[in-house]
């Protein structure tokens, strides 16, 4: 299964599920990352690292590391 | 705590996430411009104020930090959630004011919907419905009431709309808030569980289904920017998966542009940079030269005793090393308010967070450390954004290190006294190298500090970094004022009476147990007997006996106790340095026939026992590589004792950082004596 830190650039996702083993998974979720809502990777930050997704109409710039817990359908 | 009387007043916390408008609002209500971070720290400070007189509200009102969610994640955010729900000296507050970004309602409504089920009484404020307009949508206000069963109120922050019919629900919430009982709110627990949380969210995706309405053709056309708008109505059917702003996106493919995001993240912190020195110079030589008239003015115009001295030598010329920095803080805060404000800053903590993550740090880390550059105190404080502990005590722990605005005349003194005066770049080229040097002094000790932090942090949480990129915005002057205001308070509040008082200690130490001194009169003028008498008394002061005290740590130095003084009045704050070398070396140089100037005096002055000159290539950089280092800002320890939770850090930190200075200056000025540099 793909995660939101394997999306390409520009690249759409819908989210399946959020990996709840994984510490941040609480704070990913209230800033709106829930099943359902179609996320899109907008910007790579130069190192790769964090990148930038569009999540109910705003930018949000998260860790791969973090993202890595966002599963897409 | 609130007397009886003190209870009777209603007590009104502002809360909403971060970019949501509230801090705005705040100022609004208040008229008082405060200004907040999103701070989840140890030390809650929530900005109170009162409403504006033409309001008529009597309450308190509280501006809290700026929260997602009352579900508290680490202990520092719990101290913050829970001094929401019972302020620690206001107590509970009787009424909530909850901002929302009318954009963004889908995230932003979490918050109101888990305050309301604690069973606060809560209002809320849609901001930001002028940028909703531009996208053909406008809000109902009575659907969200009704769905969440409380008063929703829009509100233009810019236009000032809405303010009246706000003050109106807040006086009706008011009276209904003295029947009901406070005892009844709990702390927000049932969001402990993911289902919960996506449970809340799909309810507030259906009130947001129904809240959104499309503006009529009519009332498009009366807005100016109607005809650029229509297309963007006609795709959109109404959902709340809006995209981004538009502008914001194509901005961003540059800003944040693989390649050139971080070469022009580079170039903006440059002329962020160099644009200090430039624009502060002017300002801060003309503070400089009003405190010298007015010591001057003090002296001349009145007998010469221990009074006068206080007052010129103590009073004036101690607030005058506090101010001469002001005008440097106020320009880097303000250029970094505009930047904030812009959108830009959440940008470059974002450019920035793969990097400073390897020595332990965060993204987040990034404004705090550039702060620190300005000074130590504001930076520190700064450094409550951080929400993972030992990363934010880290940040803390290096903030030391950046080459704080105190620093600068130091530098700036030994630079002019080491360059040829006809090549005045070279001397900027050594401060750049200066400053480069001391950003790669603070990422190394970052980087050995972090291999000791289960030892000296005692805290490991897992490390985050989500940050919302808000829309860029052209900033907002009145709030770029206000933050740049109490940035610069802080520092003249918190570091300022401690500069003072120890320049007022410095001076009994200079002045005092020789108040008169007996000197030959015969054939000198009246300055010159002043400087005999001031050269007699420091030398039998009781400065010169703490000098002579640690003259035996100053020699492997190539330095002497006059210098050792110096740099233990530098304590009080690093500049006093240089007006206490002033102080010293002006007053015994043997060119007291005229008034020389500092550096003159500075490149005649002698190590008393060797005859050999004191202010040598080799001891001038050893000095400026011992400021780099030191921490020796009573201010900053201060500070920092109060924002870390004890003293442990703070210690550390002057041991370490103190420890380094002499060390890496033992080594420098031995170094380049062994290379025949003397």
């Amino acid at each position: 299964m793909r995660t939101a830190a394997e999306l390409n650039y520009r690249e759409k996702g819908i989210i399946s599920d959020i990996d709840s083993s994984h510490p941040s998974s609480k704070r990913i979720m209230e800033h709106g990352f829930t099943p359902g809502q179609t996320i899109e990777l907008i910007n790579k930050s130069t190192f790769n690292d964090p990148i930038a997704i569009s999540i109910r109409g705003t930018l949000i710039a998260i860790r791969k590391s973090e993202a890595d817990c966002i599963k897409l359908k | 705590m609130r007397t009886d009387t003190d209870l009777l007043i209603p007590v009104i916390t502002l809360v909403g996430p971060p970019n949501s408008g509230k801090t705005t609002l705040f100022n609004l209500l208040s008229g008082k411009n405060y200004k907040t971070v999103n701070y989840p720290g140890s030390t809650v400070e929530y900005y109170t104020s009162h409403f504006l007189s033409k309001y008529n509200i009597k309450a308190d009102l509280l501006d809290s930090p700026g929260i997602v969610s009352v579900v508290p994640e680490s202990l520092d955010e719990k101290v913050s959630v829970d001094s929401l729900y019972s302020h620690p000296k206001l107590g509970v507050p009787d009424l909530l004011i909850s901002t929302i970004d009318s954009c963004q309602l889908s995230r932003h409504l979490l918050l109101p919907k888990q305050l309301i089920s604690s069973g606060f009484n809560v209002i809320i404020v849609l901001t930001m419905t002028d940028i909703l307009a531009k996208r053909g949508l406008k809000v109902s206000e009575s659907t969200i009431s009704n769905a969440l069963n409380c008063d929703v109120v829009i509100v233009n922050g810019r236009s000032k709309f809405g303010v009246e019919k706000l003050i109106e629900v807040i006086n009706k919430n008011l009276i209904r808030a003295k029947e009901s009982d406070k005892k009844n709110i709990t702390h927000y627990n049932s969001l402990e569980n993911k289902r919960d949380l996506v449970e809340t969210f799909k309810e507030i995706e259906e009130i947001v289904n129904d809240a959104y309405e499309p503006i009529k053709t009519t009332e498009i056309i009366n807005l100016n920017s109607a005809n650029s708008e229509l297309s963007i109505l006609q795709d959109n059917h109404i959902n709340n998966e809006f995209s981004p702003d538009k502008l914001t996106l194509k901005i961003d493919s540059v800003l944040l542009h693989r390649f050139w995001g971080f070469l022009i993240f580079l170039i903006v912190m440059g002329l962020t940079f160099t644009s200090i020195f430039w624009l502060a110079k002017p300002l801060m030589n003309l503070v400089d030269k009003l405190f010298v008239s007015l010591n001057t003015l003090v002296i001349e115009n009145f007998e010469p005793g221990w009074f006068t001295f206080l007052v010129s030598d103590g009073i004036i010329s101690g607030t005058g090393s506090v101010l001469v920095f002001v005008p440097q803080i106020l320009i880097l805060f303000m250029i970094l308010g505009l930047l904030e404000d812009s959108g830009y800053l959440a940008r470059g903590a974002m450019l920035i967070d793969k990097p400073l993550s390897k020595i332990g740090l965060n993204g987040r880390s990034f404004v705090p450390m550039l702060s620190g550059f300005a000074c130590a105190i504001p930076a520190i404080i700064a450094a409550r954004t951080i929400p993972n502990r030992r990363e934010r005590l880290l940040t803390i722990f290096i903030i030391p290190l950046m080459t704080c605005s105190a620093r600068l005349p130091v530098f700036a003194l030994l630079i002019a006294y080491l360059i040829p005066q006809e090549k005045p770049w070279v001397g900027g080229i050594i401060l750049g190298g200066i400053y480069l040097f001391s950003v790669l002094i603070s990422i190394l000790v970052a980087a050995m500090i972090n291999k000791f932090r289960k030892r000296i942090f005692n805290a490991e949480d897992s490390s985050s970094f989500i940050l919302e990129l808000p829309a860029y915005r052209i900033p907002k002057l009145s709030s770029v004022i206000s933050h740049t205001y109490n940035s610069s308070k802080q520092y003249i509040f918190r570091a300022g009476p401690i500069i003072l008082g120890f320049s007022l200690i410095l001076w009994f130490l200079t002045f005092f147990p020789n108040i008169n001194p007996e000197v030959l009169t015969e054939g000198f003028s009246t300055e010159q007997i002043q400087n005999l008498e001031r050269a007699d008394r420091l030398e039998h002061s009781y400065a010169s006996d703490l000098g002579k005290f640690i003259q035996p740590f100053m020699t492997p130095i190539g330095m002497d106790w006059r210098i050792g003084v110096s740099l233990i009045s530098a304590f009080a704050a690093r500049e006093v340095f240089v007006s206490s070398l002033a102080l010293t070396f002006k007053v015994t140089s043997e060119d007291d026939k005229q008034q020389s100037t500092l550096l003159n005096s500075l490149r005649n002055a002698k190590i008393e026992a060797t005859g050999e000159k004191l202010f040598s290539v080799a001891t001038s950089i050893g000095l400026i590589v011992f400021f780099i280092f030191a921490l020796q800002c009573l201010s900053t320890v201060a500070v920092s004792r109060k924002e870390t939770g004890g003293w442990k850090i703070p210690i550390l930190q002057v041991f370490i950082f103190t420890s380094l200075a002499y060390f890496m200056t033992f080594i420098t000025v031995n170094g380049l004596r062994f290379f025949g540099i003397q």
